[in-house]
Order: C-alpha cells, then sequence, then structure tokens
C-alpha cells in the first residue's frame, strides 16, 4: 500500500506519494511479525513442497530406481552366475579328483599284483635253488661219508691187522707157540668190538 | 531473578521469505529433492560390477531396507511399490534431519505442509489401490469388517468410515509433524535457557547454564534418531495401509 500526503495551497492541493513507506510496507508482508499459524499449511509451503516431492518421486520412479535396480539385479545375477560356475567346477573337481583316485588305485592294485608275482616268482626260484643247493651240499655229505668210511675201514683193516701181528708175535713169545691166524683174528676182532661197545 | 522470554510458536517457526513465496520450507523440501536425486544418480552411474562402496552402497542398503519393509507388510505383490515407498522414506528423511544442521535447524515436516501434502497422497493411493484391487466391494469390506452382527453395521460403519476416510490421513500428517515440531521446541527451549543462564546477569546461575547445554546436546543426537524414526514410521505405515487395501475381504478373513 501506498503512503500519500496531500498539501493544500489555497485552492491547489498537491499530492506526494512515499514510496519508502511503500517499500517498508511490502517488506512487512515478507516478513510478517505474528508468524505462520503452527498448524495450517500454508499455501506456499504447500505447493513447493508438493512440487518438490512430486519430481522427486517422478524422478526415482522412472530414472533413480530402475538404474540403481538394474545394476543391483545384474550384480546379483553375475554373482548367482558365478555360484552356479564354482558349483560346476567343483563338481568338475571332485569328478577329476574320484577319477584320479580311482587311476591310483588300478595302479596300486596292479603293482601289488606285479609284486606279488614277483615275488612268488622270487620265492620259487629260491626254493628251487635252495633244493639245488641242498642236493648238492647232501651229494657231496654222501661222498664225504662214503670217502671217511672207506678212509676208516681202511685205517680199522690195518690197525686189525697190526693188532693181529702184534698179538700173534705177543702169543708166539710167552708159549713159544704160533697161533692160528684164525684165532689171532677172532681176538682181536673181539677185542676191537669191546672197545668200540665202550 | 531469571526473567525467561519464551517466543510463541509462531515466531519460532517463521523464516523470512528468500524471495516471496519462497521460504525455508521450501527451501528444504528443494533441498531434499536434489539431494536424493544426486545421491542416487552418483550411485546410479557407479560401477555395478565390483562390490558397492560409499554412496552405491548407503543407496542399496536403503533400497534393500524399503523392500524388506514392503515385504514384511504387503508382500512379493507389493514390491513395484518400492520407487514410491524411496520416495516417501528419502524426502521425509532429508526434509526432518535439518532440524540438527547448524544454521539451517528447521526439520521441514515441523510444518504441516509436507506432512499434510504427504498423507494425502498416500490416501489417494491407499484408496485407489482398494478400489483397483477389490472395486466397489472395498468400501463395504472397509465399512463393515467380516463378524459384524447387523443391527450394529451403521454404527460400524460411520466409525470405520471416520477412522479410515477422514481420520487415518490427519493422524499419518499430525504423527510426523507434531513429534517433529515437539523436538524442534525442545531444542529451541534448551538452547533460550542456555542462552539465559550463560548471559544472564546473575553470576552464580552462569555454571548452571551446562546443563540446559547437555540436554540440548542430547536431543540434538536424539533428533537423528527420532528423523529416521519418523521417516520409517511413516513409510511402514504407508506400507501397511496400502497392504491393507490390497488383501481381500477372504485373506482378511483367513487372516483373523
Amino acid at each position: 500500500m501506498l503512503s500519500a500526503v496531500a498539501t493544500q495551497t489555497g485552492r491547489s492541493i498537491q499530492i506526494e506519494f512515499d514510496h519508502f513507506a511503500a517499500e517498508a510496507e511490502s517488506h512487512s508482508e515478507v516478513e510478517p511479525k505474528d508468524g505462520p499459524s503452527p498448524i495450517v499449511p500454508e499455501i506456499k509451503e504447500l505447493a513447493w513442497s508438493a512440487g518438490a516431492f512430486i519430481v522427486f518421486a517422478v524422478l526415482m520412479r522412472f530414472v533413480l530406481y530402475p538404474r540403481l535396480k538394474q545394476g543391483m539385479a545384474a550384480r546379483y545375477s553375475s554373482i548367482r552366475d558365478g555360484h552356479a560356475n564354482a558349483d560346476a567346477i567343483r563338481a568338475a573337481a571332485k569328478a577329476d579328483v574320484a577319477s584320479y583316485e580311482a587311476q591310483v588305485a588300478s595302479v596300486k592294485a596292479e603293482a601289488n599284483a606285479r609284486i606279488e608275482a614277483a615275488r612268488r616268482t622270487l620265492e620259487e626260484e629260491r626254493e628251487v635253488r635252495l633244493a639245488e643247493a641242498n642236493a648238492r651240499i647232501a651229494a657231496r655229505r654222501e661222498s664225504a661219508r662214503a670217502d671217511a668210511e672207506a678212509v676208516r675201514s681202511a685205517g680199522l683193516s690195518e690197525l686189525e691187522s697190526a693188532a693181529g701181528d702184534v698179538t700173534e708175535r705177543l702169543v708166539e713169545l710167552s708159549t713159544g707157540l704160533r697161533p692160528t691166524e684164525s684165532v689171532v683174528s677172532e681176538a682181536v676182532s673181539a677185542s676191537m668190538l669191546e672197545g668200540a661197545g665202550r | 531473578m531469571l526473567g525467561l522470554e519464551f517466543p510463541v510458536i509462531n515466531e519460532v517457526v517463521r523464516w523470512v521469505d528468500l524471495f516471496p513465496t519462497f521460504n525455508k520450507i521450501a527451501l528444504i523440501a528443494c533441498e531434499a529433492t536434489l539431494i536424493g536425486t544426486v545421491v542416487f544418480l552418483v550411485a546410479g552411474a557407479a560401477d555395478w560390477r565390483v562390490a558397492p562402496t560409499g554412496i552405491r552402497n548407503l543407496a542399496e542398503i536403503v533400497v534393500e531396507f524399503i523392500e524388506g519393509l514392503i515385504l514384511e507388510t504387503i508382500g512379493p505383490n507389493g514390491l513395484k511399490w518400492t520407487p514410491h515407498m524411496l520416495s516417501f522414506f528419502i524426502f521425509i528423511y532429508l526434509c526432518n534431519v535439518p532440524g540438527i544442521i547448524p544454521v539451517v535447524y528447521m526439520p521441514a515436516t515441523a510444518r504441516m505442509a509436507i506432512p499434510l501434502f504427504l498423507a494425502i497422497i498416500v490416501w489417494v493411493i491407499y484408496n485407489a489401490v482398494g478400489i483397483k484391487h477389490q472395486k466397489a466391494g472395498y468400501f463395504t469390506h472397509m465399512l463393515w469388517p467380516p463378524g459384524v452382527p447387523v443391527f450394529m453395521k451403521p454404527l460400524v460403519g460411520l466409525i470405520e468410515f471416520v477412522s479410515n476416510i477422514l481420520l487415518r490421513p490427519f493422524a499419518l500428517a499430525i504423527r510426523l509433524f507434531a513429534n517433529m515440531l515437539a523436538g524442534h521446541m525442545l531444542l529451541v527451549t534448551f538452547a533460550i535457557l542456555t542462552e539465559e543462564l550463560v548471559q544472564g546477569d546473575s553470576v552464580l546461575l552462569k555454571p548452571l547454564g551446562i546443563l540446559p547445554f547437555f540436554m540440548l546436546l542430547f536431543i540434538t543426537a536424539f533428533e537423528v534418531l527420532v528423523g529416521f524414526l519418523q521417516a520409517y514410521i511413516f513409510t511402514i505405515l504407508a506400507c501397511v495401509f496400502i497392504g491393507a487395501s490390497m488383501a481381500s475381504h477372504e485373506e482378511h478373513a483367513e487372516a483373523h
């Protein structure tokens, strides 16, 4: 509202508008002394808030949320794919491990069979060799025993002959009679048998 | 004696227009839209292939939080409402937070305009959803829940009409508005008390200024929680109302 100052000079009236008062008045409208009601919503606040919210809601509905959600969905999908790949790789690795273990078991079984066969062959060969060695030892022992028996028989017969000669000479010297060869031989044999029996 | 001059509420919530029709509330509302938009634009521009960090992580946490809220209240069918509920939650939270930011010190929701507008939007949405899903049965189901005796139907119908159609949006708006205004008034109260005690003439009372100052700090910290909580409560109630509108009469009966 403008203020005006009216001045009457004689029959004329001079009117001056007070612009400073008008400015102060308009300023007081911008800054009300009482302030707004704490309960009743002000139209200007309602309009600005509604506009701001509607803009935000529309942006969120058509731009902001779809863009973010698309990225989230893509990442979750990629993570799920990664999990699926990891599961597949794990399963393949498990199959490989099982196959490897089967191969190792097969090789181990084959190795054991070969070791067992070699062991059996070795055992048989050892027994054969042992039998051969035992046979050779037995033959040699028999031969040695025969040789020893022959030597002993020869020694014994020599001893018997010597003992017969000695006995015959002793009897001849003591009795003056020469004993018969058969008597001397029997006596020597009997005494040698008695000596061997002790 | 301490003469404490406490301003009336009108003075506390008054703010000089930055330019005609554009005041602090309008500024905060625009700033909330701007910050929310920029945060989500930056988050959306980040590389999705790598593990989210920083702003993208924050945005995804908020999205998942709201999706969890919707799944609990509406169910999987309600996930299409995620952007709308995100808008409610983020806008309200960003309008609440300036109440504790120095210089600004004004939650925009401590004025009735924003809570009322948002509550009206929720009212329109849940009624439209109810009509879309249940046709005319929406109003009969709402006014006369199952099991109401015939002679009680007029009274129950009147009560349910007043409760669901008239009072519910106002309750939603006033819950947010009153909580934020009360928090703002508490901050103002303890700030004025601290100032009066510290700058007062009485030397004996000056040290006592530390007590309201600590309360001011405590309530400021508490307002951080309240700002989040009020945004959460508004959003979850919006979800509950929409979920209730989507559920059919039979589903209501099964739930009971």
